[in-house]
C-alpha cells in the first residue's frame, strides 16, 4: 500500500494489517498483527533526499558549460553564471540566494586566455560569498584559493575557509570525466537517501540473479538510469550510469522546454498554456490525478524524463540490451503494465530482447540504504520475487519499419512470429513498423522466433531471430518500429501515431 | 505511534493545514537594496523594511581599504573609472578585486514596506529580511509580487470568476477575493485602479507571467506603482475556493490583511473574531470529473479500478444524499 509521504506511517500500517487479517483467517490470529502490537513492527525508513542546488561560476561560458554538463549528471540542481554573461552584482545575487547550497568555481588548468582577466574577480567573489553566508560551501581549486583577492575577501573570517572544498584535480575538458561527478555526489551523501541507495541495490541484484540489469527510475525530485553487471571471479559488480536531478518527473519550475518535451509524448489536445498549468499542478501534488487523463499525462511526463535520462547516458545505449530492465519510481505507480512497457519501448531504443520488471512497492531504494552488503543481499534474496513484478519481455527489431530505398514504407506483413510455449506453438503475422502485444502469462517461459522477408537488425544483420522470452502482466511486446523512433514533425500527425500505439497500451481507451 | 481514530480510514487522506498560528515572513532583497531596521527591532505596518534600487548596476569604486571594508557593508564615495570618474556613488560593497571595490548601486525606488506589525528576526544584506509576527496566517499555495496589504473585500463567490468590468476604483486599496480563477486582463485592470492584491483559487501559467511582467514594469518605473500581490490558494487548474478557507475569509471581511510570499499566506489579526471550526470528515476532491466538489468521508474502499485501467487506493465519499462514490485517495484532501 502506498500513499503520499505526509501520511502517518501508523495509518498505512493499520490499513495493511486490517487487510491481512481480512484476507487470511490464520494470520488474523497472529498477535503481531493486532492493532496494539503494531508499534513493535520493525520499520525501515528511507526517503529520497531533495536535491541540493549548486551554482556554477566561471570566467567563460565555455568552462561553465563544461562544468554544468558534468554537474547535471548528479543529484544537484544546477544554475550557472559566468563573468562573460553576468555582472558582479548579478553573480553576487545568485550566490546569496538562500536556496543555493554550494558554489562551484571552475577554471581551466591552465587558465585560458579568455579567463585570465577575470580570475581575481572570481576569487574575490568566492571569498566574499563565503564570508557573507555561514551556511554556504564553495568548491574551487587551489589556483583560486591562493590568489590574494580570495585571501583579502575572507579577511579575518578564518572559519569560513573550512567551508572551501577542493575541486577534483584536472576537472574540465582535459580532466578525468567522472572526478567532479563523484565529488559532487559525495557531498550529497545521506545514508537514508533511497535514490542514492539505488546504486548499491542494483549491484546486489545483478550479483544475486547473475544477470545484466538496467534500472530506470523516475521520481519526484530525480531520476536514475543505471546498468549493473555481476562481478567476474569474485569481483564486485560493476555499476555505471547516473542518478540525476534532471531525471525528475517535472522540474520545480516547468518552463517552455519542459512543456514541449511532455507535449511531444501526449496524445491529447492540450495547448501549451494548458499543458504548463497541468505540469505545475503535477509538480505541486504529484499524487493527485493519477487516473483517467491524469494517468496519461503522468506517463507522458515520465517518457519525457526517460528521454532526458537517455540523452545523458549515451554510453549505456551501446551494446546489447540488459537481461532484465527494472522500472521504478513514483512516476509509474498505478500505471497499466502495457503503458509502462510502451514507455520503455518508446524511449530506450536498442535492438534486442530484455525482460521487464516493476519495483511496484518501491522496495529497491529502501533496501539500497542498508549499508552492510551481506545484510542487503540477504534481505533482497528474501524479497526479490515479491518486490519485482514481471511486466513481460520486450523485443525491439531495427530496420523492420523504416522506409524502403525508394522512400515508401513497406506494406503488409513484414515478419512472422512463432511463439513456442512448451509443446504449444502459435504463429502470428506482424506488420512493418508495428508495436504488438502478445499475451504471455507471468512466469511463462517461451521461445520467440521472428522470420523476416528482408534482413533486419537484431544485434546483427539477419533474417531470423530467436530469443527466449518470459511472460508478464503486459505479455510479450514485439516492437518493429524504427530504431531510433522516427516520429512525424507535425504535431497532429505525431499525436495520431502515438494515439495509434497508445490504444494497445491503455485499456478501455474510449478515444 | 497513534492509532487511527474515527472516522475509520480518514487519516489515509492527506491533511491540509488551513491556518498558520504565527508567521515568520521572508522578504527577498537584492544586492544594493538597503535594509532599514536591524535585527530585533519592532516594525509597524507601513514602515520601511528596505530601500530598494531601481535599475541596479555595478559600479567600480576605490572604497575603503582591504582591511576596513567588508562585503555587504554600505559605502559612499566616488566612482573610480569610466566617464563619470570622481562622481559620487553610494551602494553595497560586493567584493574587492584589483584594488577596486565592486559596488551594487542604482537609483532609489519605492521603499519595501512592512505589510504587518512584527519584529525583525533576521537581516541579510543583499538577500533578505525576516519578520516575525504573532498574527495568524491563512496558508496559500503561491504568492506572486508583493508584499502588499489592504482591506479584504469580496468581488466573487467561491466558485465565481471575475470579469474585467467588475473591477473598478471601488477596489482601490483593497485586497479582493476573486473566486475560482481570474484572467490576465482583469489582473492588469486591478493593478491600474489601485487594487492592492487578489486572492484566487487558481492562476494559470499565462496569468502568472502577466503578474510577474507587471511587477517588473512597476519596479522599473520612475514613479513606482503601489505594491500588488496575488495569493493563489490551490494551483493552476480552476476550481472553487474550499469552503473552510472561504469561511475564514468571510469571517475577516473588511479587516486589513496582508499577502506575503514566503510563506505564501494571508496574514491577519484575528482579535475579536471567532474563526469557524473545521468539520473533521469534510473532504474535497482535487482532480478528475468531480474536481472542487466537497463531500463527507464514508470509509476506505481499498484498491479500486478507475478509468484508463489504473488501480488506485480509494475511499467512499458521500456527496449530499446520494450513494457514496469511490474516489482515489490521492485525489482527496481534508482540512485541519
Amino acid at each position: 500500500m502506498a500513499g503520499p509521504a505526509e501520511l502517518p506511517v501508523s495509518a498505512l500500517l493499520s490499513a495493511v494489517a486490517e487487510r491481512v487479517r481480512a484476507a487470511d483467517a490464520d494470520l488474523a490470529t497472529w498477535p503481531e498483527l493486532q492493532d496494539e502490537a503494531l508499534d513493535a513492527v520493525p520499520i525501515l525508513t528511507a526517503r529520497s533526499r531533495a536535491p541540493g542546488s549548486v551554482l556554477v561560476l566561471g570566467a567563460s561560458r565555455r568552462t561553465v558549460g563544461d562544468l554544468e554538463a558534468e554537474a547535471r549528471q548528479t543529484g544537484w540542481r544546477v544554475a550557472t553564471a559566468s563573468t562573460e554573461t553576468h555582472d558582479p552584482r548579478e553573480m553576487t545575487s545568485l550566490g546569496l540566494d538562500p536556496t543555493v547550497d554550494l558554489v562551484l568555481i571552475g577554471i581551466s588548468d591552465p587558465p585560458g586566455p579568455d579567463e585570465r582577466a577575470a580570475l581575481d574577480d572570481l576569487a574575490a567573489l568566492g571569498g566574499a560569498l563565503l564570508r557573507r553566508r555561514s551556511d554556504l560551501r564553495i568548491m574551487t581549486s587551489e589556483a583560486i584559493r591562493s590568489r590574494r583577492a580570495w585571501v583579502d575577501a575572507l579577511g579575518d573570517a578564518e572559519t569560513a575557509s573550512a567551508r572551501a572544498i577542493d575541486v577534483p584535480a584536472g576537472t574540465g575538458r582535459r580532466g578525468e570525466r567522472d572526478a567532479l561527478r563523484r565529488a559532487l555526489d559525495h557531498l550529497r551523501q545521506d545514508p537514508e537517501d533511497g535514490r542514492a541507495g539505488m546504486r548499491a541495490v542494483i549491484g546486489t541484484l545483478a550479483e544475486l540473479l547473475d544477470l545484466r540489469i538496467e534500472l530506470l527510475e523516475v521520481g519526484f525530485d530525480g531520476g536514475v538510469r543505471l546498468q549493473a553487471e555481476p562481478g567476474i571471479a569474485g569481483a564486485l559488480p560493476a555499476v555505471r550510469g547516473v542518478i540525476t536531478a534532471a531525471g525528475a518527473l517535472v522540474p520545480p519550475e516547468p518552463g517552455d522546454d519542459t512543456v514541449d518535451e511532455v507535449l511531444a509524448w501526449t496524445t491529447g489536445s492540450l495547448d501549451r498554456h494548458r499543458m504548463g498549468d497541468r505540469l505545475r499542478d503535477l509538480r505541486r501534488r504529484p499524487w493527485v490525478d493519477g487516473t483517467g487523463e491524469g494517468a496519461r499525462l503522468r506517463m507522458a511526463a515520465a517518457s519525457a524524463a526517460l528521454t532526458r535520462l537517455v540523452a545523458m547516458t549515451p554510453e549505456l545505449g551501446a551494446g546489447s540490451p540488459p537481461d532484465l530492465t527494472v522500472i521504478a519510481g513514483g512516476a509509474f505507480s498505478g500505471a497499466p503494465p502495457n503503458a509502462m512497457a510502451m514507455a520503455v519501448a518508446d524511449t530506450i531504443r536498442r535492438t534486442g530482447s530484455t525482460q521487464l520488471a516493476w519495483d511496484h512497492a518501491s522496495l529497491l531504494g529502501p533496501i539500497g540504504t542498508i549499508e552492510d552488503p551481506g545484510e542487503r543481499r540477504s534481505l533482497l534474496a528474501d524479497l526479490v520475487h515479491d518486490a519485482l513484478v514481471p511486466i513481460g519481455s520486450l523485443v525491439i527489431v531495427g530496420g523492420a519499419g523504416g522506409p524502403r530505398p525508394g522512400g515508401r514504407r513497406r506494406a503488409g506483413r513484414a515478419a512472422r512470429l512463432t511463439l513456442t510455449v512448451a509443446d504449444d506453438t502459435q504463429r502470428r503475422d506482424l506488420a512493418a513498423g508495428a508495436l504488438t502485444f502478445v499475451d504471455l502469462a507471468p512466469g511463462t517461459r517461451a521461445e520467440a522466433q521472428l522470420d523476416f522477408h528482408d534482413a533486419i537488425r537484431f544485434g546483427r544483420r539477419t533474417k531470423r531471430a530467436t530469443v527466449g522470452v518470459t511472460g508478464g502482466l503486459a505479455g510479450l511486446v514485439v516492437d518493429l518500429r524504427d530504431v531510433p523512433l522516427n516520429l512525424p514533425e507535425r504535431r497532429d500527425r505525431r499525436r495520431s501515431r502515438l494515439a495509434e500505439w497508445a490504444a494497445q497500451a491503455w485499456p478501455r481507451d474510449d478515444r | 505511534m497513534n492509532r487511527p481514530t474515527a472516522p475509520v480510514g480518514l487519516d489515509l487522506v492527506r491533511a491540509r493545514a488551513v491556518m498558520l498560528d504565527s508567521v515568520e515572513a521572508w522578504f527577498t532583497l537584492q544586492p544594493g537594496d538597503r535594509p532599514v531596521p536591524s535585527e530585533g527591532e519592532p516594525v509597524v505596518r507601513g514602515s520601511a523594511l528596505a530601500e530598494r534600487l531601481r535599475e541596479a548596476r555595478t559600479e567600480v569604486g576605490g572604497g575603503p581599504g582591504s582591511s576596513e571594508g567588508q562585503p555587504g557593508a554600505w559605502w559612499s564615495g566616488t566612482r573610480a573609472r569610466g566617464r563619470g570618474a570622481n562622481h559620487a556613488v553610494e551602494g553595497e560593497l560586493l567584493f574587492r578585486s584589483g584594488g577596486q571595490w565592486r559596488i551594487a548601486a542604482g537609483e532609489p525606488s519605492e521603499p519595501l514596506e512592512a505589510p504587518f506589525d512584527g519584529v525583525v528576526s533576521e537581516v541579510r544584506p543583499g538577500a533578505g529580511i525576516r519578520v516575525r509576527t504573532a498574527l495568524r496566517g491563512l496558508a496559500g499555495a503561491d504568492a506572486l509580487g508583493g508584499p502588499s496589504s489592504g482591506r479584504l473585500q469580496f468581488v466573487a463567490t467561491r466558485d465565481g470568476r471575475v470579469r474585467t468590468s467588475e473591477i473598478d476604483v471601488g477596489g482601490s486599496g483593497a485586497i479582493l477575493v476573486a473566486g475560482s480563477a481570474i484572467d490576465a486582463e482583469s489582473i492588469t485592470r486591478a493593478r491600474a485602479v489601485g487594487v492592492r492584491g487578489i486572492i484566487v483559487a487558481a492562476l494559470g501559467v499565462k496569468e502568472r507571467r502577466e503578474v510577474v511582467a507587471s511587477e517588473r514594469r512597476a519596479r522599473a518605473g520612475v514613479h513606482g506603482l503601489p505594491p500588488f500581490a496575488v495569493l493563489v490558494l490551490d494551483g493552476t487548474i480552476s476550481r472553487p475556493i474550499a469552503t473552510p478557507i472561504m469561511a475564514v475569509l468571510e469571517a475577516i471581511e473588511g479587516r486589513t490583511v496582508a499577502i506575503v510570499s514566503e510563506p505564501a499566506s494571508l496574514v491577519f489579526d484575528d482579535s475579536g473574531v471567532e474563526l469557524p471550526t473545521i468539520v473533521p470528515d469534510l473532504v474535497r476532491v482535487m482532480a478528475g470529473p468531480l474536481a472542487g466538489v466537497e463531500g463527507t468521508w464514508d470509509r476506505p474502499a481499498g484498491p479500486f479500478r478507475f478509468a484508463g485501467g489504473v488501480i488506485a487506493e480509494a475511499g467512499w465519499v458521500r456527496f449530499g444524499s446520494r450513494e457514496p462514490v469511490a474516489v482515489p485517495l490521492g485525489d482527496l484532501e481534508r482540512f485541519v
